[in-house]
């Protein structure tokens, strides 16, 4: 899967917890001082992502979310250890 | 200040994962017994954690002599037990209580969550005929007191309190108040749960749970320990308490309430509400904040918590804050959820009687952002004439209770 | 001298009307909301009389912010809370300036997401589980989303003593303003209607089968239970003083309260004495003797045992006057609600008080010949309301009763 489409669906998880459509998210938005977004939704879109991709990220990894593009890349990074 | 009538806490018991009753349960303590084990009332292998603060070998029948110990829960057969164990304590003859002036303030956070866990357990295997009575008669969560009152046969005014980590002393509060306003001659007020696999997954899910041992404090701490547990004081006017010859641990000297309304799960960034609750049980309690000698903290072993907790008594004691000790026993028991302000309450009247003070135990490195006196490792004597319970939950609910040495 | 408690407003969502006005017109004009609903709601448990507020949309309600951190209970209390700060005047630039209060009664809390949120992680495993969820499986959810949807800063505390949590929330946030320096508190009592509750009541036996009666009728001989509903009933309590100071206007006064507990659970004659006692003390608070009250709103929902318990008690404290006291019982039509019934009885009864009118109970042809002649309203009637007394008898023994006296003459 390319990363144009990661980050579609990531934007999907965004809109699904919090209601702000994906059209208006930067590719590289920063969920707190941008989107306003507080600890527990960021929890959540992170959980969402988790079962759209079938994959369980660790505490640490999830601790370590702050923007779009940082989801988009662990995504990324577990798709593609998957497949090697 | 207006003089209001004195409530005085006569009676403790609990049953904890360090020991059962007043006696077991402060020698552990002072001892920096933890009780901490891999969860066995559930499978955890799915988990990336593993650690609870369970009690073991619980004989509720030890306890329970009234009612039918298999047609309750185990947050009653808890609640029940400290009960029995805070009327002993007070030698309380029960023959010689108003019982229509006795009742039941308990705080909780889950209520009897084994119920509704097994109600899914049917739902998910299409068994939902297997439900019965027991569901509706044994979990909503009010019961709990029900049980301890019906155990007893009080028939005062009867209560639930589930504002969860904060509900001991929420239930501490509204019976104090009951007592003052002359509507009940004697309460038990407390808190209670037992171990929850909606709970611990709750915690997991968030991250919160710390994989080898509960550090509150300490510069590497990593989380709470999720446990369980139970304590009732017996609470009565002054006056009630030396007509019948009562040994007077401490007096409830006030309290603060409050609400942060800013995030579900996580305190104020300033700790604004949690400050405010200090401030109004200091004021309501007539007492200046360098009079306070021992601060029960709620201190879960979460980084933020233990951050915002500091920061919040900083804000209120300023320089004094350095001044006074302050230590949190869920170092050793976990968090106990709704029993856990209660435990603290306890813990509170006996740092008074007992002038000695339980460690932070596991406490290694000093954290920069939390730079107070913990009590680190070891309990230690010190005269303490003026406790504060603070207790903090879910909903941004901030509670402070404040008990001090009866006047002579 | 002690302190007066005003009510300075009123909201509340049911399904027979989202403001206290249409919600008391439903009740007078003998509306019932309880209705045969479909099993996609049941699981296959079969149909039964319901209350769901079928018609419920938050997004009418809740405008401008995100609805997912809410579920269906943090809804309702949201929505609720919303429109009794609108009705007492309290906008959102005085909410900044002072912590006003809130006192929620729940039976239940957010039972749905519990369950829910429990079978996510049962069947995908505890990794799937929702951060979301979890926050709201707590029993004080609600009144935490509510505090944070409206800035309530003030003391916030959740009441649980089963379906009598809301009145008891009631008398509650009476004592924080009489004797905790509180001078505005929310209070009152919410419970949602869903599937795990619903199979709870109905394999306990104690919902109302439908045979000679199509619908629960309280006090009637052929009653065999109650029909579950959901709503969110709050009321604005305000120290008197300070209400008038600020101009608000004030609907009604809670003058006294009382409660007690039947720890017998067995013996009718303590059940009877408890309520008896609730009752007695709540006159006692008010400083009123059985003689003033004016009306009744009772408990009764359609249960065999409750409903003459209460029958019982009313004629043993009103002895001779028991006869002339209007009785009416609004869970007639709008069902168990469980921890909103109080506050929504109470409401109901400032109405009352307001409108010179008492609903009535539809279906009461045939009162239950075992019950004392007492004079229960079969259709609504004109009343002179200054005093009336609101009880709430709960599942498992808790009784709380509230007395409340109708405002003054608005100028």
């Amino acid at each position: 899967m390319d990363v144009e489409a990661i980050r579609a669906k990531v934007k999907e998880s965004i809109f699904k917890v919090t209601g702000i459509e994906a059209a208006t998210i930067s590719d590289s938005a920063v969920y707190v001082a941008e989107l306003g977004l507080d600890s527990l939704s960021i929890l959540e879109i992170a959980v969402s992502v988790e079962e759209q991709f079938k994959f369980h990220a660790s505490d640490e990894e999830l601790s370590a979310i702050r923007t779009v593009d940082d989801t988009v890349e662990l995504v990324r990074r577990r798709i593609c250890a998957a497949v090697a | 200040m207006s003089a209001k009538p004195t409530v005085v806490v006569t009676g403790i018991g609990m049953v904890t994962s360090i020991g059962a009753g007043r006696h077991a349960f402060w020698n552990a303590l002072l001892a920096g017994t933890c009780g901490f084990a891999p969860v066995k009332s559930f499978d955890t292998s799915a988990y990336s954690v593993h650690l609870g603060a369970e009690i073991q070998n619980f004989k509720a029948e030890d306890y329970v002599r009234t009612l039918d110990v298999n047609s309750i829960g185990r947050s009653s057969q808890l609640a029940i037990a400290a009960a029995r164990l805070a009327l002993a304590d007070a030698s309380l003859d029960l023959t010689e209580v108003d019982l229509e002036h006795a009742g039941v303030c308990g705080g909780t956070t889950s209520g009897e969550p084994q119920f509704i866990e097994r109600f899914d357990d049917h739902y998910v295997h299409d068994e939902l005929r297997k439900v019965g009575q027991e569901f509706i008669t044994g979990y909503p969560c009010h019961v709990v007191p029900c049980h301890v009152a019906m155990e007893l046969g009080f028939s005062g005014e009867t209560m639930m309190i589930p504002t969860a980590c904060a509900a001991g002393n929420y239930a501490i509060a509204h019976a104090s108040d009951l007592l003052r306003a002359k509507k009940a001659s004697v309460m038990l007020a407390g808190g209670a749960d037992s171990f929850s696999r909606i709970t611990y997954t709750g915690f997991a899910r968030l991250g919160a749970i710390a994989p080898e041992v509960c550090q509150p404090f300490d510069r590497n701490r990593k989380g709470m320990v999720p446990g369980e547990g139970a304590a009732m004081l017996l609470l009565e006017l002054k006056d009630h308490a030396i007509a019948r010859g009562a040994r007077i641990y401490c007096e409830v000297a006030g309290y603060g309430l409050s609400c942060d309304a800013h995030h579900m799960t996580a305190a104020h960034p300033q700790g604004e509400g949690a400050a405010r609750a200090i401030r109004m049980a200091l004021d309501q309690s007539g007492i200046a904040p360098e009079e306070v000698d021992y601060i029960s903290a709620h201190g879960t072993g979460t980084p933020t918590n233990d951050r915002l907790e500091t920061i919040a008594v900083k804000n209120t004691f300023k320089k004094q804050a350095y001044k006074i000790p302050i230590s949190s026993i869920k170092s050793m028991l976990g968090h106990t959820m709704g029993a856990a302000s209660a435990i603290e309450a306890a813990v509170c009247a006996l740092a008074i009687t007992e002038g000695h003070i339980p460690p932070t135990v596991n406490w290694k490195e000093q954290d920069p952002e939390c730079d107070l006196d913990y009590v680190p490792n070891v309990a230690r004597k010190h005269n303490v004439r003026i406790a504060m319970n603070n207790a903090y939950a879910f909903g941004g609910n901030n509670s402070s209770l404040i008990f001090r040495a009866r006047a002579v | 001298m002690q302190k007066r408690v005003a009510i300075t407003g009123m909201g509340v969502i049911s399904s027979l009307g989202d403001s206290p006005a249409t919600l008391h017109s439903s009740l007078c004009n003998g509306k019932t909301s309880i209705y045969q609903f479909d099993e996609s709601h049941l699981n296959g448990s079969g149909g039964k009389g319901s209350g769901r507020i079928a018609a419920f949309r938050a997004e009418s309600y809740l405008k401008g912010k995100n609805l997912r951190p809410l579920d269906r209970t943090g809804q309702l209390v949201v929505a609720g809370a919303g429109l009794a700060l609108e009705d007492s005047g309290w906008t959102p630039e005085h909410l900044t300036e002072y912590p006003v209060g809130l006192v929620l009664g729940t039976m239940f809390g957010s039972l749905h997401t519990i369950a829910k949120f429990d079978r996510h992680a049962l069947e995908q495993g505890p990794g799937c589980a929702s951060p979301m969820d979890f926050a709201n499986t707590v029993i004080n959810a609600a009144a935490g989303q509510t505090a944070i949807w409206h800035n309530l800063r003030g003391i916030n505390s959740t009441i649980s003593s089963g379906s009598a949590s809301g009145l008891a929330a009631l008398g509650y946030a009476t004592d924080l303003i009489r004797f905790a320096g509180q001078t505005a508190v929310l209070a009152g009592g919410a419970d949602e209607f869903c599937f795990e509750s619903f199979c709870g009541f109905e394999h306990a036996g104690m919902l109302h089968s439908s045979g000679s009666l199509e619908l629960p009728v309280p006090f009637h001989a052929s009653r065999t239970g109650f029909a579950l509903g959901e709503a969110v009933g709050l009321l604005m309590l305000e120290e008197w003083e300070t209400a008038m100071a600020r101009g608000a206007h004030i609907l009604a006064e809670i003058r006294g309260h009382g409660s007690a507990y039947d720890s017998s659970r067995q013996d009718r004659g303590m059940a009877v004495r408890s309520i008896v006692r609730a009752m007695a003390d709540a006159l006692d608070d008010a400083g009123m003797s059985p003689r003033e009250v004016t009306c009744i709103s009772a408990s009764a929902n359609g249960s065999i045992r409750e409903d003459q318990d209460e029958a019982v008690a009313i004629q043993s404290l009103f002895n001779g006057s028991s006869q002339s006291i209007p009785i009416t019982a609004i869970k007639s039509m709008i069902g168990e609600t469980l921890g909103a019934s109080g506050s929504l009885q109470a409401i109901d009864l400032v109405e009352t008080m307001r409108s010179g009118l008492l609903p009535g109970i539809p279906g009461l042809g045939q009162k239950d010949p075992l019950l004392p002649e007492l004079n229960f309203c079969c259709e609504q009637q004109e009343i002179n309301q200054c005093h009336g007394l609101v009880n709430s008898i709960g599942l498992d023994g808790n009784v709380y009763s509230l007395v409340i006296s109708r405002g003054p003459e608005k100028t």
